[in-house]
């Protein structure tokens, strides 16, 4: 139960999964609420497809438990099927099968029995809202990238799924399906109140579209967004602990237990860029040069090279206030206690 | 001056040439035959070729009813012993006809552990023999045709709601126009062997002749004209299937 007292949709507890004797992924809890746009963001190789496969019962984890609305799951002769069946998922790369759009679409229809009459009105209602009408009788090898992943899409929403998974929906899809995709999915949580849960690689376009984010890394939800990530080792000082990444020296906090973590991340928010060097009690201070400048509805992403590439976050305000712009000299600050160890 | 070497060359080049034009000669009457053969309508000669087109289909849909489900099976799970299975398989695919028709024979004849059945010298022997001549052949191509499947097909039909049955039927779907050439081969096996045939059919007139064993006895008759004309109405029979066959794909494929 969470804290308003609702039944989650879909909960996971104490999840693990293992690959060749390798834990790939490690979910102590996840509570999905119904109605709501949940977008797990990690690099490559996260586990973002393993959490998303076991969320669909595709996988059985190694280890936990599955709540689908507060019924435990039974994966061997229990309500697997039946649950699953209430749910769809499409990959990264969407297999269509070797038929026509409309054979590829009716699939899971006929997976559920539904008779051949109710079929078309349901498929030509999935085609409208993708962008696609007029596709039915087109064959389905024959479709763009973008034109597939819409496809899925229909595919998946025809059956009228409770939670609808999208695996790196943008993926393998062209800049100008991009925006329609992003639309398709915001109508159909708007229209249909599915719950969606998609991966991305992209943190921009996961807090442009999700109720809520979950950064994946390593296997593990962390809470850190995933932009400043380094890689390297905590070592010590008689100033304190640090860690190197081979290229800048982070300052950590004190006492900072996993001295076995390999990764760093700093949220982009939490870095102050100025022109000049300022007394303050942050601790990191990296001189850099400004390579890249992305303008994002009210705020502007700055990529600094500064040893290490740090992603910066900042207001329009301050962008112009600054007079920043590709190839300024800048400083990045930020405090030892904003350093998440991962 | 013609040298010695030149007219053994000119000698050696006309010798040839006699040749070449006698087999072309004997290749044009064999067909002319072979057409004679088809247009006169004689009930024998349309008896064995529809006799050897029923014995052989019937033997590749029975092979093909377990070669497909064992193919499927081999081709997508993982077991111990695997790899050995599907090099006893590929070795099979190389078993000679002569080789089944022994193995059968010594399985059908009176004495034999199944002769009580009273197979030998019948047609159920015959096709009995392309059975296990196709056999290997299908399942085998079968493996080949839903390995080379997309291991996402598996991945999307589970995640859109499909229990065991739709998943197997969607990837042998999926794996349609291999299929059918698994089965065309099954059938090109079948319809052309003739050792076991012979040896399980005992090429008994009106009932277990078929085109390949009255060719062998045309042949051991000298009557080797005709033996080819036969021949050349196999290869239009199994042509005529082929083509029937390869409709059927491009049907499939269009659908």
């Amino acid at each position: 139960m969470t804290r308003t007292g609702e039944v989650p949709q879909l909960e996971l507890r104490d999840v693990t999964h293992r690959y060749n004797g390798k834990v790939v992924l490690d979910v102590p809890h996840l509570s999905i609420q119904r109605g709501k746009i949940y977008c797990v963001v990690g690099p490559n190789g996260s586990g973002k497809t393993t959490l998303l496969s076991i969320m669909n019962l595709l996988i059985r984890p190694t280890t936990g438990q599955l709540f689908f609305e507060g019924e435990p799951i039974q994966y061997e002769g229990g309500n697997r099927l039946e649950l699953q069946r209430s749910m769809a998922m499409t990959l990264q790369s969407p297999y269509l099968f070797n038929t026509t759009v409309e054979g590829n679409i009716a699939y899971g229809l006929r997976a559920r029995g539904i008779p051949r009459k109710d079929r078309d009105a349901i498929i030509e209602d999935a085609l409208r809202q993708v962008g696609l009408r007029g596709f039915a009788r087109r064959r389905a090898r024959e479709l763009s990238g973008g034109e597939v992943q819409l496809v899925a899409i229909a595919r998946a929403l025809v059956i009228d799924p409770k939670i609808l998974f999208l695996d790196e929906p943008t993926a393998n899809v062209d800049t100008s399906h991009i925006r329609q995709l992003e639309e398709v999915v915001a109508a159909i949580n708007g229209d249909r109140g599915t719950t969606i849960i998609l991966t991305t690689h992209n943190v921009s376009q996961a807090y442009r579209l999700a109720d809520h984010v979950f950064p994946l890394f390593e296997g593990r939800l962390v809470s850190s967004t995933m932009h400043n990530v380094f890689g390297g080792s905590v070592k010590t000082s008689p100033e304190g602990p640090y860690f190197d990444t081979g290229k800048i020296q982070v300052w950590i906090p004190q006492g900072f237990s996993s001295a076995s973590s390999k990764y760093i991340s700093v949220n982009p928010e939490d870095i102050i860029v100025s022109k000049e060097p300022f007394a303050s009690s942050a601790r990191n201070r990296y001189e850099g040069t400004i390579t890249q400048v992305i303008a994002q509805e009210g705020r502007v992403d700055l990529v600094v090279d500064g040893g290490e590439i740090f992603r910066v976050q900042i207001t329009e305000h301050s962008f112009r206030r600054l007079g920043l712009n590709v190839g300024s000299r800048v400083y990045v600050t930020f405090k030892a206690t904003c350093v998440h160890l991962l | 001056m013609i040298t010695l070497q030149q007219t053994n060359y000119a000698f050696s080049l006309n010798f040839k040439g006699l040749i070449v034009g006698r087999t072309m000669e004997y290749l044009f009457e064999a067909f002319g035959d072979c057409m004679g053969l088809i247009f006169c309508f004689d009930r024998e000669i349309y008896g064995i070729v529809g006799r050897s087109v029923v014995f052989a289909l019937t033997a590749t849909l029975l092979a093909t009813l377990f070669a497909v489900p064992m193919g499927f099976l081999v081709g997508t799970r993982r077991f111990r012993g695997k790899s050995g299975l599907l090099t006893v398989m590929n070795t099979l695919m190389a078993l000679p006809t002569v080789v089944i028709g022994l193995l059968a024979y010594g399985l059908f004849s009176r004495r034999a552990p199944l002769g009580f059945l009273d197979l030998l010298f019948s047609p159920a022997a015959v096709i009995i023999g392309e059975f296990i001549l196709s056999l290997p052949i299908i399942a085998n191509l079968t493996v080949s045709a839903v390995q080379a499947v997309d291991s996402r097909a598996i991945l999307t039909a589970k995640s859109l709601g499909a229990g065991r049955a739709m998943v197997t039927w969607t990837v042998l779907v999926e794996a349609r126009f291999s299929l059918l050439a698994a089965i065309i081969a099954g059938f090109g096996r079948a319809v052309s062997e003739v050792g076991s045939a012979m040896m399980l059919g005992g090429n008994i007139r009106f009932y277990t002749r078929t085109m390949t064993t009255a060719i062998a006895l045309e042949t051991s008759k000298g009557e080797f004209g005709f033996g080819l004309a036969l021949g050349f109405f196999l290869l239009l029979v199994v042509f005529s299937m082929n083509i029937l066959f390869h409709f059927l794909q491009g049907k499939g494929r269009r659908s």
